[in-house]
């Protein structure tokens, strides 16, 4: 009985956020400094772009890349969060607050940087694996810290000192850059969606889509892992190798996104918590896919905003971002705090 | 009684960073038997129990299920022969106390963790057995400590284990909560034929409750008998290094006595 009402709850949700993206996805390509009629716009899609004019350009070059790397990276930074707040059982972990994002930056400003100080380009696939690196490196060193600090709110300190030493070098190597490379990695630093190129979404899409069936595959032992590290290994889960597989998939989510579109603030904490709320339960093999859509959602609503409130100036995206996911994690600390003192 | 024996140790010795903190387990347990582990703290029950469900590896020696060691079993088959239910406090995030229990199927669920019919009625029949069916729906953050410690025990059982082995499962229970516990586990040793092997503070409760007492002393022995002739007054305040002139010990051996633990 409750398992049908359970059932029919989550079928709803889904069907909600799939109507959520469409209309998204509608307002996104139509609204812009350029009006374009819907059925032209429709028209131009199904050519992929390929009369050349003026309309054709701004839908096939500009809006959709920039609105699909928003789906995805959204979506992308969302599962990535909720992998790391299984990993860490803390509600308020993720990519941008515990310091990875920074760490991911670092790393991509200091291959650009030195990079192009003897090429006049850099291969997509360097940025992506230079991004992962820091990741990865950030999030070993975020480990060594959490095995010392009990408490939720430490680890949140430690990733925002970590993120903060991050940005402090990547300042530096701006400080002391070339000139052009500057504006390269400055614009790249402060998180935008726009300027993506099809052939870089389409690398980054492909391994974001892989990465997250492989979270998907893995939703078993997670709910497992949901009791407690000592529980999952009782019910058979193999705790160090899912540990290994929990950490690399967020982290390859994550870099994927700070490579694409640089860092973008609180998306995965908030998304992954209003999910949650959303579908009324925690389940990974619901909440995996659910705060994919409800991610990409989310990023295209925020970046819409970021490109039309203050139109023609745009907004940083994470300007938008923090703007929404910033409260989430107010209220989810208030809460927790709450909890424990009704204990 | 069955007389098989479906668990046992041998030579078994645990502790930490190569060192062993407690030597030379020999146990063999039947099925329907309940052992309990007592002594004081930090003598080394929690590592005996750690070692022997396969959390932590053991100094020396082995633990056998089923006539086969258990490295030897794949994981996801000795999950199915033994379950635990440990001194961790959980704290699920929107899980009903059905979800939490039902957690227990997953050595025998699929892919992606699905519950079948199937699973739902031995879910459902575990929860009637612990006197939890009532708590089904009841999100398991608001419930009682002694509401959870059954329901961790029904997750425990859906696992349909042969062995069940509980970290001090009565501690911080009131004393209805402990006995109904200490039934429940008897029902379940002796209907279900399962074996259970527990760490208890309560003296005169694991004497009631046990077919067999295992003494865990600070010097790292251990001893194993039938509660009559393991707990007289002599042997448990030498196990607990109490001096039995003391007034303060007096007075507590006769609170004892009257099964007020």
């Amino acid at each position: 009985m409750t398992t049908r009402v359970k059932a029919v709850r989550t079928a709803l949700c889904f069907a909600l956020l799939a109507v959520a993206f469409v209309v998204m996805t509608v307002l996104n390509i139509n609204t812009g400094s350029v009006s374009i009629a819907p059925g032209e716009i429709f028209r131009i899609v199904l050519n992929r772009g390929t009369d050349g004019g003026a309309a054709s350009n701004v839908i096939w070059k500009i809006r959709l890349p920039r609105l699909l790397a928003a789906a995805v990276l959204g979506g992308a930074l969302s599962v990535s969060g909720f992998l790391l707040q299984t990993f860490f059982r803390n509600p308020i972990a993720g990519p941008y607050v515990l310091g990875i994002s920074s760490g991911a930056k670092l790393f991509v400003g200091m291959t650009m940087v030195f990079v192009l100080r003897y090429a006049a380009g850099i291969p997509f696939w360097v940025v992506m694996g230079s991004a992962f690196l820091g990741s990865m490196l950030i999030t070993g060193i975020v480990l060594l810290f959490a095995r010392r600090v009990r408490s939720m709110s430490s680890l949140l300190v430690v990733g925002i000192m970590i993120g903060s030493i991050c940005t402090a070098i990547t300042d530096f190597f701006i400080t002391f850059a070339d000139e052009s490379n500057v504006a390269n990695l400055h614009n790249w630093s402060m998180g935008s969606f726009s300027g993506v190129s099809w052939s870089n979404l389409s690398l980054i899409s492909a391994v974001v889509v892989l990465a997250v069936i492989a979270a998907f595959l893995i939703s078993k032992p997670m709910s497992a892992y949901q009791l407690g590290e000592n529980y999952a290994r009782s019910m058979g889960v193999n705790v160090r190798a899912f540990r290994m597989a929990l950490i690399g998939l967020s982290s390859v989510l994550s870099s994927c996104v700070t490579a694409l579109s640089g860092p973008i603030s609180f998306v995965g904490v908030a998304v992954p918590h209003m999910a949650k709320l959303l579908f009324g339960t925690a389940r990974p093999a619901i909440i995996i896919p659910g705060a994919f859509m409800l991610g990409s959602v989310f990023c295209m609503g925020c970046d819409l905003i970021a490109r039309t409130a203050f139109s023609p100036t745009e907004l940083a995206i994470s300007t938008v971002t923090a703007v929404f996911g910033a409260p989430v994690v107010i209220t989810l600390m208030v809460n927790r705090q709450r909890l424990k003192e009704n204990e | 009684m069955n007389e098989e024996i479906v668990f046992s140790t041998r030579a078994l010795s645990v502790g930490y960073r190569g060192k062993a903190l407690v030597r030379d387990i020999d146990i063999d347990l039947r099925r329907g038997q309940i052992l309990s582990l007592i002594g004081p703290n930090g003598a080394g029950k929690s590592t005996i129990l750690k070692t022997i469900t396969g959390q932590i590896p053991p100094i020396s020696g082995t633990t056998v299920i089923e006539g086969k060691s258990i490295t030897a079993w794949p994981r996801g088959e000795l999950a199915r022969k033994m379950a635990v239910v440990l001194t961790d406090r959980i704290r699920p995030e929107m899980m009903t106390c059905f979800d939490v229990a039902a957690m227990g199927r997953y050595p025998y669920t699929g892919r992606f963790g699905s519950l079948t019919d199937n699973d739902r009625a031995i879910v459902h029949a575990t929860l009637r057995r612990v006197r939890a069916d009532d708590l089904a729906d009841r999100d398991f953050s608001q419930i009682s400590d002694g509401q959870r410690q059954r329901i961790m025990l029904a997750r425990a059982l859906c696992q349909e284990p042969e062995v069940i082995v509980l970290d001090e499962p009565t501690s911080y229970l009131d004393i209805r909560h402990k006995a109904e516990l200490l039934d429940i586990l008897s029902e379940e040793a002796r209907a279900q034929q399962r074996v259970v092997v527990m760490s208890m503070h309560e003296i005169s409760l694991a004497e009631e409750a046990s077919d067999l007492i295992m003494t865990v002393h600070s010097d790292g022995h251990v001893r194993v008998g039938k509660p009559a002739e393991m707990l007289s007054e002599t042997d448990i305040a030498a196990l607990f290094d109490m001096d039995l002139n003391s007034r303060a010990v007096r007075r507590f051996w006769t609170h004892m006595r009257h099964g007020d633990s």
